[in-house]
């Protein structure tokens, strides 16, 4: 539970994560505040260190200097109330779409009855119910992350973690997702991050924008989506006629060429 | 020929017919083959074989033939040694050597070869003595195993185990290790024990490859259990060979290869027909 009503959902304080025996800083002295229920982007070229920021958020890596808390509590392990969902897919294949979504209940103990009840609900959810008994293997891969999406919801964790989780989805079945993903932000109120690379995906998912540097990773700019007018569009064609949106894709797109140039010029 | 194959639809390739006729390419590169067809090349891969050793038996002058027996002489040869040799209890010796030694290999195998995949300190301590000890011949321990355990079913279970433990050990090391990480990493974030991930994750996630690891070494059980059975043995299918051998009763000597052949033909279908059924998640699907 929260300290107070003023604390943040995820408090990242001076973090800095070294590898190579510390000759190579992929986070350097990242700081951020994350309100509950917000969802925000984590963006940047490839090898910004944001997949690596949220994995520390995870607990699945330790930051080499610096704290992060979770609603108050310092992260020192993976928890069940920061569920995770990768860009490979995870889905245990030696379990049926509606196992896999109980095992994380199974995993904390809820009795076997409500355990049925809330998979069907969260199969539903995720427009998976006709393919409930299949086996991963049967799945497209659209379909295994919905598997992936209702698993980590049914472990009712407060935080959504999400690693580039289209990322490996053909453009139609991505739009889908992403549609299907505002629904549940809508339904689910979860406090999020999402790492992707994709701008249009940011913009249209996302409260909160922070764009990172490259090598080391460093916050380059960190901006609220305020035309969005606290607003999700159900459509995303909806998102494109708002005034604002095409000035945010733009920023975005000069803050990658930015990054990208000054590695080329390096 | 490959303008052919690949003529798109099979309504054109049908067209196209009457014009030149369409010629089936045999060996194809990914082009797979039906369960009837397999089946019907599998029976004609044996009936060859059967054939070429049937010719040769008739090439070889005749004072000589008894030492190259056709396949009939073979199987009259068996069915006697079945029916007034008692050879059957041989062959189900030898089968108890190799099962019984091949379990206790997995029960020391498997859980050693998963906790080496799951933690590198107990892979750094332990696996620099098993992979160098899988160069160690196992039939030059057969002197040893005497010393220790006598002329007893002991001393050559001992041998089949020494044959097989270390390759085990190592393949299922590598079939924990090619466990996908996100599958540990998504069991942790969903707060998954330790011991739940090691059994219920990397366990599971790996087990069908393990049960191909045991298929493929119980067959190389099979190729010391003649070694097993040469040296100071009564009993098993390797003591009836060496018997034979000695009055160059060459017949008896190939009933024995024949019958370690068909042994382990049925424990490979046993395997594969277990993991069939135990593994329904991972068949193979087929277009």
């Amino acid at each position: 539970m929260s300290k107070s009503s003023t604390e943040p959902a995820i408090k990242i304080d001076g973090v800095s994560r070294h590898y190579l025996g510390g000759t190579f800083t992929a986070v350097d002295d990242v700081s951020l505040e994350l309100d509950e229920g917000q969802v925000t982007a984590f963006v940047g070229p490839s090898g910004c260190g944001k997949t690596t920021v949220m994995r520390m958020v995870a607990g699945l890596e330790a930051p080499n200097s610096g704290e992060i808390r979770v609603y108050g509590n310092v992260v020192d392990a993976p928890g069940p109330e920061r569920g995770m969902i990768f860009q490979a897919y995870t889905s245990f294949p030696w379990l049926t779409a509606l196992q896999n979504v109980e095992y994380g209940m199974k995993i904390l103990g809820v009795p076997s009855a409500e355990r049925r009840e809330k998979a069907e609900r969260l199969l539903e959810e995720v427009h998976l119910t006709p393919a409930a008994n299949k086996y991963p293997s049967e799945l497209s891969g659209g379909m295994k992350q919905r598997v992936a999406i209702a698993r980590t919801l049914a472990q009712n964790p407060r935080v959504l973690l999400m690693d580039e989780p289209f990322g490996a989805l053909d453009a139609q079945v991505r739009w889908e997702m992403q549609e299907m993903m505002i629904e549940l932000f809508e339904v689910e109120k979860k406090t999020v991050i999402l790492v992707t690379h994709d701008i249009q995906e940011s913009i249209y998912l996302a409260d909160r924008i922070v764009f990172y540097t490259r090598s080391p990773g460093r916050i380059k700019q960190d901006i609220v989506l305020d035309f969005k007018k606290g607003q999700r569009f159900p459509k995303k064609e909806d998102l494109l006629l708002q005034p604002g949106y095409i000035d945010a894709e733009r920023q975005m797109f000069a803050w990658m060429r930015e990054e990208i140039q000054q590695v080329e010029a390096a | 020929m490959s303008e052919l194959a690949e003529s798109g639809s099979p309504e054109k390739e049908a067209e196209a017919t009457p014009k030149r006729p369409k010629r089936k390419q045999v060996f194809r590169l990914l082009s797979p083959v039906s369960g009837r067809e397999g089946m019907v090349l599998g029976v004609l891969g044996a009936v060859v074989f059967f054939a070429v050793w049937e010719i040769g038996h008739h090439l070889t002058p005749a004072d000589s033939q008894r030492f190259l027996p056709s396949p009939f002489q073979v199987i009259s040869t068996m069915t006697t040694l079945i029916m007034e040799k008692n050879f059957l209890s041989d062959v189900g010796i030898s089968a108890f050597r190799i099962f019984g030694s091949f379990f206790v290999a997995c029960v020391v195998a498997i859980p050693l070869g998963i906790l080496m995949g799951c933690f590198s300190r107990a892979r750094a301590l332990l696996n620099p003595v098993i992979s160098g000890a899988r160069y160690l011949p196992a039939a030059s321990f057969v002197p040893l195993l005497l010393v220790w355990f006598g002329p007893t079913d002991t001393q050559k279970m001992a041998l089949l185990f020494l044959g097989v433990i270390f390759f085990l050990v190592a393949l299922i090391l590598d079939n924990t290790e090619a466990v996908q990480k996100e599958l540990i990493e998504a069991a942790l974030t969903m707060g998954a024990s330790r011991r739940e991930i090691i059994i219920g994750v990397v366990g599971r996630a790996a087990s069908p490859a393990i049960v191909d690891s045991m298929r493929n070494m119980i067959a190389v059980g099979y190729t010391y259990l003649v070694i097993a059975e040469i040296v100071a043995a009564s009993d098993g299918i390797g003591a009836v060979m060496m018997r034979a051998g000695r009055f160059l009763k060459v017949d008896v000597i190939m009933s024995g290869i024949l019958a370690i052949g068909v042994l382990g033909v049925l424990t490979d279908i046993l395997f594969r027909v277990a993991a069939y059924y135990l593994f329904p998640w991972n068949r193979k699907r087929q277009g």
